[in-house]
């Protein structure tokens, strides 16, 4: 019955992807958004009940219970269950017998004859049920805010087909229980995300940033790919599960020994950064970052959903699934956490200066995501759930931002420069309304969503100072970036909705030229109900969305019977300071940490109010000229145009793997055509012909001229054979 | 079954005389006839047997004939048999070929103007070639077939190809015959050599195949011998540099000869290396294993390095193919089970993508009579059904999940990573070569992602621009709305009133796109068929591996661990003290840091549960938990 449900969950977007597809065209054709609404709905209800009953029904008592003993059998001895999950295998998607024999793996002693099996395996468990509910309630939102957005365009069966397909591979992208279909649905996403960024594909920039993503993504793919090759060939499985003949990767079997069920060295260490640079393609961290600013071609609820709210998170959900994996890998845990940093620092940098507001609110989402990996990196229980924390109240707030930037588009007629925009205000007061919240909430003002999903974060951060090297750099990194992020956000806002009314000429004249719009001539206006409704539900989100922190235990009450989560995660640390000198050395440490921990809520809310001033300050009328001055200022020592030049990542790959690898390819063509083909294979021609021309003087006819030959010959031969 | 293999076999024949004497119309025929074949092909899949049975020869062998009554029993001297059947490796392709023939006869419906007669005969008689090379279990046999294939599309590509067709198909041919001329050379020599040792001379493929199984021949006659074969096997697949005959032909010759040229011939050579070179001469094939490795991995790269420097569609398909098949060899050479599972069905993959792609070439090509990328932009808008399948081809070829070209791609990939990188799989020699490799052709799928995108940027997507129009007012950045929205009404300022796909071309293109999906959504069906035979053709190779792999030994990995000094120190400091406990986040009631019920103070015992028992011979000590771990080699 409830494996019925989670198997509805997935599949209802799939088939109103394929009821779109076959009907949009013909059929539905202005109607196209039912299938999807009504899958995207479909999918939410049970996603939700599936939620209610897995919490209803936990254990009373909840994580001890939750370690229930068990006899199995076939074991002997007891086996705790450290957490709790559901399996429903649908089909095997492959099977090969015998395909892994070698005389042991790392973790055995016996010899080892693994078949590989890969079986579309969904799991249910804590974990998957959070992505689950916020990536379905998001949709859900965001498809009903298309229904108006997306009015009029010609392609509009084709954008509800393609986000109905992105919902469904999302899910199974959270739901698999294997590494390889992980892999296959994490392209699956990526697919939908080119497919959605190239929507307008008759822009040549959007087409070109649909490719970019792609590639870019691949780059990162590549990483993913050889870390799941690494985890076959180490644990001689890809499954998640244990099955009855093999533990699984993150299965109870090896969770319950702790650390020592896990590979660790140079190649546990591989393979978690390899994971990572899959999680970095996907989650547009340094250095693969560059896509997603471009990906905002896309419609804006595209960007709302797929480059904020849900797709891009995919590296993070990654990272927190395979915390044990990290676990034993510190210095893969070191690189994600520095990793998340500097991009935090780098895109909120980049993001006080853009001028355009979607490309804000993307260098904004690259900015959070790197919170979120700064978090995950650590792999603690808590740290983990302040990821995951901040996941769940992002995908609120930045969803709401951009409806609310595509509200903005919707009245202006598709402009968003926000420097040609101004004292919006007046005439779309709701959405300035939701911008205010979403801002709010970015900034991390209490006690809006991102106040208490940023603040955990920063904790967890405080607490590894002194224990972890470059732990103190990370959390005032993170703290910067906090101000900047208050910073950038409200100069955008006070920009765009106050100060003198400014409004571009197209949304003015008769006709909108940005075709991403009906086209109706209009004055500007606030938008539809249809798109009202979402954000406000949204900001709803966006305010409330922090309180799961109130609930008993709080988010990690939430995630903790996951058992990736629940089992290791705690024991090395409980261990390792068993070690006398380190803990002598680390008491200290703990309590000024401890201390620092304590001031985080002021620390970021201080920097968060400061930011927000200093926006006001500069950016609302009376600071014009103030502003002026320190563009100018800046500007001359060149930080402005850095800043305004996103850092030169795209000219600086473009000159250094772009450009050398299309010379190399017009190289090798030259050397194919005139190397290979015209000197060595039409070469052994001529030199067939040349050595037939040569030959042929001799059948010139002439009987003397054999003759003499013969004689020749027989000379020779008679030489020959009487030496 | 055996009925139905000997009409489908040689129905195609009897449609040729029928269409060369005039005695019934060309096209009509040859549908007729491609569809009966299909049919009958697909019977013999469906009549498959699901399990291996003692009497077989060969494991998976079905719809044996072992004499059809010719030069068996004329010439007991010279045991020359008509002897055909199928098994797990050949059914698929026999079914493919059935299946791109009448793809081929489908487009060339209208393209074929002048001589059809004579292209449909000539079609025909090359279904026959392409099929008995499958079928074949005789030696000569499966030479007469195999050159059968060559003066169709000779002619084919000769008559009915492009501007330089006459210099294709001279080059496609010499090039070919030379090498399968040594190839005939080194059949005849080892039925030679098996009927001396064994005391009857024999051309019967399973009968030496298990002759020699039993007695290989020395190393340097296997050596030989294999130079002989993989001339004429490698110009076929084609391995780099061997290949460029390849993109010639294919941009000069029509439609239906590319589509049979990517999807079944190339797959002869590829087919050729597993029939004979794995099982026949295993240990020859494991001596030059590192130079098959790097000519295949060459294939990958090389391939699509260069075609992301053209600008014909015809050529940039053509040096996909070359990258492709470059994936099959290494799947086939890497010798695990995986790869080599992998290997061959990305060999079923790859006919049906690319003999997909090229049909939609030639479809385009048809209609507007040019192939160059510049040509084209945005043809998704005006040829929506056309675009939607290029779209379809374009990512399975390159390997997107869910399609086909992923399941193959990534099961060889996954393979030849096992063979560099697993325990006790790669002898100590070829690490060195063998690791650069691995990563390489992992990049090679990035490679492919690029020309293949960069195209479809150029093509499908982008402003629309049609040959001898000029780019279109809509180049803009932000057209005008009425643009779009106008799609339908099909009033734009073009002069040419281009339609999208007739149905005739979407039947010839729909089963391709089913089976696109079907085997990337469940390859497992597909692999099926090939297990029980693979195993039994490559387990000669596997042996040989094994017992290089015990003379040499295997490569150790991971024996020592270099690790960065501050890394180290901060490691040994302790570096994940316990999170303090957490009022903020957790009420203090209930402390995270709890016990865990299974002992988590101490490492399990052995006896605690199977994995435990693992995990302690991880070599973890009981002191510090997260020790870099060396892997040890326990012999």
């Amino acid at each position: 019955m409830v494996e019925v449900l989670l198997v509805l969950a997935v599949a209802a977007p799939l088939v109103a992807a394929g009821l779109t597809a076959v009907l949009g065209p013909r059929i539905l054709r202005e109607r196209s958004h039912i299938p999807a609404v009504a899958g995207v709905a479909v999918a939410f209800l049970a996603s939700a009940l599936l939620a209610g009953w897995w919490f209803i029904t936990a254990p009373a008592g909840g994580s001890e219970a939750a370690q229930q003993f068990t006899l199995d059998p076939a074991a002997g001895p007891l086996i705790p269950h450290l957490g709790r999950e559901m399996l429903v295998t649908l089909w095997t998607w492959t099977k090969v017998d015998e395909a892994l024999q070698a005389p042991s793996l790392p973790g055995s002693a016996s010899p080892v004859v693994r078949p590989f099996d890969i079986s579309i395996t969904l799991r249910v468990d804590a974990l998957t049920l959070f992505m689950l509910v916020t990536v379905t309630s998001v949709s859900l939102l965001v498809v009903i805010y298309s229904i108006g957005y997306m009015a009029g365009d010609p392609g509009y069966w084709r954008f509800f087909a393609y986000i109905s397909l992105f919902v469904f591979s999302m899910m199974m992208l959270v739901s698999v229980s294997n590494f390889l279909l992980l892999y296959v649905f994490w392209e699956a996403v990526g697919l939908c995300s080119y497919l959605l960024i190239g929507f307008w594909y008759s822009r040549p920039a959007a087409a070109a940033a649909g490719k970019k993503a792609f590639l870019v993504n691949r780059v990162g793919d590549f990483g993913f790919a050889l870390g799941v090759f690494l985890l076959w060939i180490t644990y001689g499985t890809l499954n998640m599960h244990d099955t009855p003949a093999v533990p699984g990767i993150l299965g109870e079997m090896r969770l319950v020994s702790g650390p020592q069920g896990f590979v660790g060295g140079s190649l546990g260490i591989a393979i978690c950064l390899l994971l990572f640079l899959g999680a970095c393609g996907k989650s547009a961290q340094f250095p693969l970052h560059v896509w997603l600013p471009d990906a905002m071609e896309g419609p804006t609820p595209v960007s709302a959903l797929i480059h904020a709210a849900t797709m891009v998170t995919a590296g993070v959900y990654l990272v927190v699934r395979c915390a044990p994996l990290f676990q034993v890998a510190p210095e893969a845990q070191l690189v994600v956490t520095c990793i998340g940093t500097f991009t935090a620092l780098l895109a909120a940098l980049i993001a006080l200066t853009q001028t355009d507001l979607k490309r804000i609110l993307a260098y904004s989402t690259i900015s959070q995501l790197g919170y979120m990996f700064a978090a995950a990196g650590l792999s603690t229980t808590l740290a983990v759930a302040a990821a995951m924390f901040h996941l769940f109240t992002h995908a609120f707030f930045k969803a709401l931002l951009f409806l609310s930037a595509g509200s903005v588009m919707h009245a202006t007629g598709g402009e968003i420069d926000i420097r040609r925009l101004g004292g919006l205000g007046r005439k779309l007061p709701v959405t300035q309304a939701m911008f205010l919240i979403g801002a709010l909430a970015l900034a991390g003002v209490f006690p809006l969503a991102g106040f208490w999903s940023k603040d955990s974060i920063l904790h967890e951060i405080a607490l590894q100072v002194g224990q972890m090297p470059l732990a103190e750099i990370v959390f005032w990194g993170l703290l910067v970036g906090a101000f900047l992020t208050a910073f950038y956000i409200f100069r955008a806002y006070f920009l765009a909705f106050f100060g003198p009314e400014k409004l571009p000429e197209v949304a003015i004249s008769a006709h909108s030229s940005a075709h991403e719009f009906s086209g109706q001539g209009h004055a500007v206006h606030e938008s539809p109900p249809v798109m009202l409704v979402p954000m406000i539900l949204l900001a709803c989100g966006a305010v409330a969305a922090g309180w799961i922190y109130f609930l008993p235990g709080g988010v990690v009450g939430l995630l903790e019977s996951t058992p990736s989560l629940a089992g290791g995660l705690g024991g090395p640390a409980v261990e390792v300071g068993g070690d006398q000198e380190a803990h002598s050395s680390g008491g200290s440490a703990l309590q000024s940490a401890e201390k620092l921990a304590q001031q985080v809520p002021w620390l970021g809310s201080a920097a968060a109010i400061g930011g927000i001033l200093l926006a006001a300050i500069l950016y609302l009328p009376f600071g014009r000229g103030l502003v002026e001055q320190l563009t100018k200022i800046t500007k001359a020592a060149g930080l402005y145009t850095i800043s305004y030049g996103k850092f030169f990542f795209d000219e600086v790959y473009e000159l250094l793997i772009v450009r050398p690898l299309r010379g190399l390819s017009e190289w090798c063509y030259a050397v194919d055509q005139r190397g290979i083909d015209q000197s060595a294979v039409d070469g052994t021609g001529e030199a067939v012909l040349t050595a037939g021309r040569m030959v042929r003087g001799l059948g010139h006819g002439m009987l003397s001229g054999y003759a003499l030959l013969m004689i020749a010959a027989v000379v020779i031969f008679l030489g020959l054979w009487l030496l | 079954m055996e009925v139905l293999l000997v009409v489908s076999l040689f129905l195609p024949t009897l449609g040729a005389v029928f269409i060369w004497t005039g005695a019934a119309p060309a096209r009509q025929t040859a549908l007729a006839v491609s569809l009966v074949v299909l049919a009958a092909a697909l019977a013999l899949l469906s009549a498959y047997p699901a399990s291996v049975l003692p009497t077989q020869k060969v494991p998976g062998e079905f719809a044996v004939i072992e004499d059809l009554g010719w030069l068996g029993v004329t010439t007991p001297w010279l045991d020359i048999r008509l002897s055909v059947g199928l098994d797990g490796l050949s059914i698929l392709f026999y079914v493919l070929t059935a299946l791109l023939t009448l793809v081929a006869v489908l487009v060339s419906w209208e393209d074929i103007r002048h001589g059809p007669r004579a292209f449909y005969g000539h079609l025909m008689l090359l279904e026959t070639g392409m099929l008995g090379v499958f079928a074949a279990r005789d030696l000569i046999l499966f030479y007469i077939f195999f050159e059968l294939t060559l003066l169709p599309l000779f002619f084919l590509i000769g008559i009915w190809g492009s501007e330089a067709r006459q210099y294709a198909a001279i080059k496609f041919f010499l090039f070919t015959l030379a090498g399968s001329v040594l190839t005939f050379i080194a059949l005849l020599a080892i039925s030679l050599w098996h009927g001396y040792h064994s005391g009857r001379l024999t051309f019967s493929i399973p009968e030496i195949t298990a002759g020699l199984a039993a007695r290989p021949m020395e190393l340097t006659t296997q050596l030989v011998l294999f130079l002989g074969l993989f001339a004429g096997f490698a110009i076929k697949v084609p391995l780099v540099p061997l290949h460029t005959w390849l993109p010639l032909a294919h941009v000069e010759a029509p439609t239906a000869g590319s589509i049979l040229l990517a999807g079944i011939l190339l797959k002869v050579g590829s087919y050729g290396f597993v029939r004979f070179c794995l099982p026949m001469l295993p240990e020859a094939t494991i001596a030059c294993l590192p130079w098959l490795i790097v000519l295949s991995v060459a294939g990958i790269v090389y391939g699509s390095l260069v075609a992301l420097a053209q600008r014909d569609l015809k050529r940039l398909i053509a040096y996909s193919s070359i990258g492709h098949l470059g994936f099959c060899m290494l799947g086939v050479f890497s010798l695990s089970r995986v790869a080599v599972a992998g290997g061959v069905l990305q060999m079923i993959n790859h006919g049906i993508s690319t003999g997909a792609l090229f049909a939609l070439v030639g479809m385009i090509y048809e209609r507007f009579h040019t192939r160059q990328i510049a040509d084209f932009g945005g043809l998704a808008r005006r040829l929506p059904v056309w675009a939607f399948f290029m779209g379809l081809m374009v990512l399975a070829s390159i390997g997107l999940p869910g399609l086909n070209g992923f399941a193959g791609e990534v099961m060889v990939l996954v393979g030849f990573f096992q063979r560099t990188w697993a325990e006790a799989h790669c002898p100590a020699g070829w690490f060195p070569l063998f690791a650069p490799l691995s990563v390489l052709a992992v990049l090679g799928v990035v490679l492919g992602a690029w020309y293949m995108l960069w195209m479809t940027e150029r093509v499908v997507f982008g402003p629309l621009r049609l040959p001898g129009c000029g780019p279109e007012a809509g180049t803009l950045a932000h057209p005008p709305v009425g643009h779009l929205a106008g799609e339908s009404s099909g009033t734009e300022n073009s002069s040419h009133s281009v339609s999208d796909l007739k149905p005739r071309e979407v039947w010839a293109l729909a089963p391709l796109a089913v089976l696109v999906a079907w085997i990337g959504v469940h390859p497992g069906f597909f692999i099926r068929f090939l297990e029980p035979t693979i195993w039994h053709l490559t387990a000669p190779a596997d042996r040989a591996l094994a017992r290089r792999l015990a003379q040499e030994g295997p490569q150790e990995l991971f024996a020592v661990d270099q690790v960065p000094g501050w890394f180290a120190t901060w490691h040994s400091s302790g570096s994940q003290v316990p999170a303090a406990p957490a009022e903020k986040v957790k009420p203090p009631s209930k402390p995270y840091e709890r016990q865990m019920p299974g002992d988590f103070a101490g490492p399990p015992t052995d006896e605690d549960t199977p994995l435990a028992s693992e995990a302690t011979k991880a070599g973890l000590g009981g002191a510090k938990l997260v020790e870099f771990v060396p892997r040890k080699q326990s012999g």
